[in-house]
């Protein structure tokens, strides 16, 4: 005998998808109902073009919970980190730190998005109230506009005004000392590339007044092929290029122009050479590129950083990146506040970052500052160097001096009317 | 009896019965939409998920602009690969009405929808011309253009940084949009009723001069149709149904970005309608349900989202070779052993 199913949906089948239904409703009060741990959510970007620094976010990020954790955590709970692709997309970012905070029950976001993503996760915090550590975003804006400003938010991140202005004084005392008096400029067209090459270029003639810009090239984001603006470049023939590229265009472009040998008839100014992503990657690393630094192991040059970038490799088979010590640097002002405040509360802790100086192996003076005119972090490592083609990479790097950087920010500040 | 007369003959025969039936259809689809408010309205009381209520809103801004796609691909055959410059334009054209001119909500509502109208009207009156690939492509062209534009214009639009500083939702009428629930209700209210709006016009007798052109364009232009024109109509109508669902989506994230102009958005349009359905009015709106539902679903458990999305396109595409409504349409037509409705 043979049985026949009935057409339609079994008893059976209703009461799962009746209890999972149930189950999917009831979770948020069950997860709210678990205080025991803290969650921290972290939308970031893990997949696409840029899905490496996320990557490497989330890397950082765990590392160093997982030292938190083994201490006693957070003011006495347990981390437990919720960690979410965005894809890039400033909606889904939005989306996903909302989801983080009113389904998942997290009490503090880290948002490890890039510029326009940054900004929605911003308006989240604004509107949810949850305590927010930007961890990527080096747009200067998001914490310099006073608009922006949210006593809840706070940007652990290197920023690109920082970065100008101590590579402005950096190539204008190369540019001195080598009589360099024709530059030329080859960055992105985005906002990102206009803005840093235009700050950059600002600082490079305040401190070196007779240099000359005779040449802008402007490729677009992604661009596979860079003959032409190679090409126009030689023509132009400048003693020295600046370049904001960065990631896989900085590393295509280098590749393309050593055909051509162009560094070999001009000096190479390229911020953000001095990240592992790109120094591995380059086939054949030109000797003497001068770069701002990102992340780099040698640089502070103390046992702390070494270390830390040690574990990294030692964890994950890779080096960390930029947003690597960024990501870290969030989680170590984030237990020291919990600590100062001896509470978790989401105000408490805002309060107690605000103005915090704390140990790290990412400081110029082994210390970082959260500073709290602007919520936003000061007295990171930064400097320039010159690229050799195997490790160290950059074996001495010239700190930049946080006193003449705090002076300058302020003045551009004021021009830009923030202040 | 010449075949003329005998048109003419049946038309006589049969107008009263056509009309007595879209009255009678006119009147159950705001029968429908007010249930389907009513239904969505009250869903805050019984559930107090937040992660719900923001669900349904994305619905309605994805829903607004998949549905106003499919009045272009499924009734008029126009494969628009630019629909979304439409969405870009409604969230950044109310973002900044909003952040620089301080008008009221209403106010600004209109006015980007009529900025959309300007826009839709230019761009429209060149590529509805335009047949097949030439229209997708020249469509796409426009997209990114203006979302060049938006990156470039950094003063104006905050670059590939977007609006920043939130946008100002001020009360108007006892309606506070900075309140997640009031945000949720007119989100629901606007999708109903952009639904509503939008099947009034496919049922219309312009909607079947459409469905006309769509099989058949040069026969269609033979009996006195002017086919620019009603093509040039239905893509200024859908371009503000979509703008529709920028403003939603604006209000979400309090923001605009430049990725609201871009390719992408109009992909992904393409891809609920391929999700939903395109024979059906409610194909896209069920589409984006889909779509959603996945996304959030699988993003939730893995980054590798694109493989899954991927095999679904796949299962959809080769497996079923059509959208999940008209599956079930044929199904049900099957079961009742006749052809199904086609919209």
């Amino acid at each position: 005998m043979t049985r026949t199913r009935q057409p339609g949906i079994s008893r059976r089948a209703t009461l799962a998808v009746m209890g999972a239904g149930a189950v999917t409703i009831a979770a948020p009060w069950v997860v709210r109902a678990q205080t025991k741990t803290i969650k921290i959510g972290m939308p970031t970007i893990l997949s696409g073009r840029v899905a490496q620094l996320g990557t490497s976010s989330r890397n950082a990020v765990l590392l160093e919970v997982e030292k938190v954790n083994a201490a006693g955590g957070l003011a006495g709970r347990q981390i437990e980190m919720v960690i979410r692709d965005s894809k890039g997309q400033p909606q889904e970012a939005a989306r996903v730190a909302r989801e983080l905070v009113n389904t998942d029950g997290c009490e503090v976001l880290f948002d490890a998005e890039a510029s326009s993503g940054s900004f929605a996760v911003h308006e989240v915090a604004r509107d949810l109230g949850v305590l927010c550590i930007h961890t990527c975003s080096e747009a200067s804006s998001l914490t310099a506009d006073p608009k922006q400003h949210l006593p809840n938010a706070f940007r652990c991140v290197r920023q690109g005004i920082h970065d100008s202005i101590v590579g402005g004084s950096y190539a204008a005392a190369i540019a001195k000392a080598k009589g360099l008096k024709k530059w030329a400029t080859c960055s992105p067209d985005y906002a990102y590339g206009r803005d840093t090459t235009g700050e950059f270029a600002l600082y490079l003639k305040r401190f070196a007044p007779d240099v000359e810009i005779i040449s802008e090239s402007w490729p677009k984001l992604f661009q596979p092929d860079y003959t032409e603006v190679v090409t126009k470049i030689l023509q132009a023939k400048p003693q020295a290029l600046y370049t904001c590229l960065w990631g896989g265009d900085l590393t295509s472009y280098i590749d393309q122009a050593n055909i051509y040998a162009l560094f070999t008839q001009m000096e190479l100014f390229a911020v953000n050479m001095a990240d592992y992503t790109a120094l591995t990657v380059v086939k054949n690393l030109p000797k003497g590129i001068h770069s701002g630094n990102r992340y780099i192991k040698t640089f502070p040059k103390t046992p702390e950083n070494a270390a830390w970038g040690d574990a990294y490799r030692a964890k994950y088979n890779e080096y960390p990146t930029n947003w690597s010590w960024q990501n870290a640097t969030a989680v170590m002002l984030l237990t020291e506040a919990a600590k100062k405040a001896n509470s978790t509360d989401g105000k408490k802790v805002a309060e107690a970052l605000r103005g915090l100086t704390i140990k790290c192996p990412f400081g110029a003076d082994g210390t970082v500052t959260m500073r709290a005119e602007d919520n936003t972090l000061v007295g990171y490592a930064i400097g320039w160097g010159t690229t050799i083609p195997q490790e160290p990479y950059v074996p001495e790097v010239k700190a930049g001096d946080w006193k003449t950087i705090f002076e300058l920010e302020a003045e551009w500040k004021k021009s830009k009317g923030y202040t | 009896m010449t075949e003329l007369q005998a048109e003419r003959a049946s038309e006589t025969l049969s107008t009263p019965r056509i009309e007595t039936r879209s009255f009678r259809s006119r009147y159950l689809d705001v029968l429908i939409a007010l249930i389907a408010f009513a239904v969505l309205a009250a869903l805050p009381l019984f559930f107090g998920s937040k992660a719900l209520l923001d669900f349904v809103i994305r619905c309605s801004a994805f829903g607004l602009f998949a549905t106003s796609l499919n009045l272009l691909v499924g009734y008029t055959g126009m494969i628009s690969f630019g629909h979304g410059m439409f969405f870009g334009l409604g969230a950044y054209g109310f973002g900044l009405l909003m952040q620089r001119t301080g008008v009221p909500i209403p106010v600004a509502f209109v006015a980007t929808l009529a900025i959309t109208a300007v826009f839709a009207a230019i761009i429209g009156a060149i590529c509805v011309r335009l047949k097949e690939i030439y229209f997708a492509f020249v469509t796409l062209a426009f997209q990114m253009l203006i979302h060049s534009t938006i990156l470039t214009w950094a003063s104006l639009t905050g670059g590939d940084q977007g609006l920043r500083g939130g946008i100002p939702r001020p009360a108007f009428l006892g309606i506070d949009l900075a309140n997640h629930v009031h945000l949720y209700i007119t989100s629901c209210a606007l999708l109903v009723l952009g639904l509503l709006l939008m099947r009034q016009i496919a049922q219309s007798p312009f909607g079947y001069t459409l469905r006309m052109i769509r099989d058949n364009a040069r026969r269609t232009s033979f009996i006195g149709i002017d086919v620019w024109r009603a093509k040039l109509t239905i893509f200024v109508l859908a371009a503000l149904f979509a703008s529709t669902g920028g403003m939603v989506m604006a209000l979400f994230v309090s923001g605009a970005y430049p990725e609201f102009a871009y390719w992408t958005i109009s992909g992904e349009g393409i891809f609920i309608n391929m999700l939903g359905g395109v024979t059906t009015f409610l194909g896209p709106t069920v589409g984006t349900v889909l779509l959603l539902v996945l996304n959030d679903t699988v993003t939730r458990f893995t980054e590798y989202h694109g493989i899954v999305l991927g095999v679904v396109i796949l299962f959809f595409a080769i497996g079923l070779r059509k959208g999940l409504m008209d599956y079930v349409l044929e199904w049900y037509a099957q079961r009742r052993g006749g052809p199904g409705e086609r919209g």
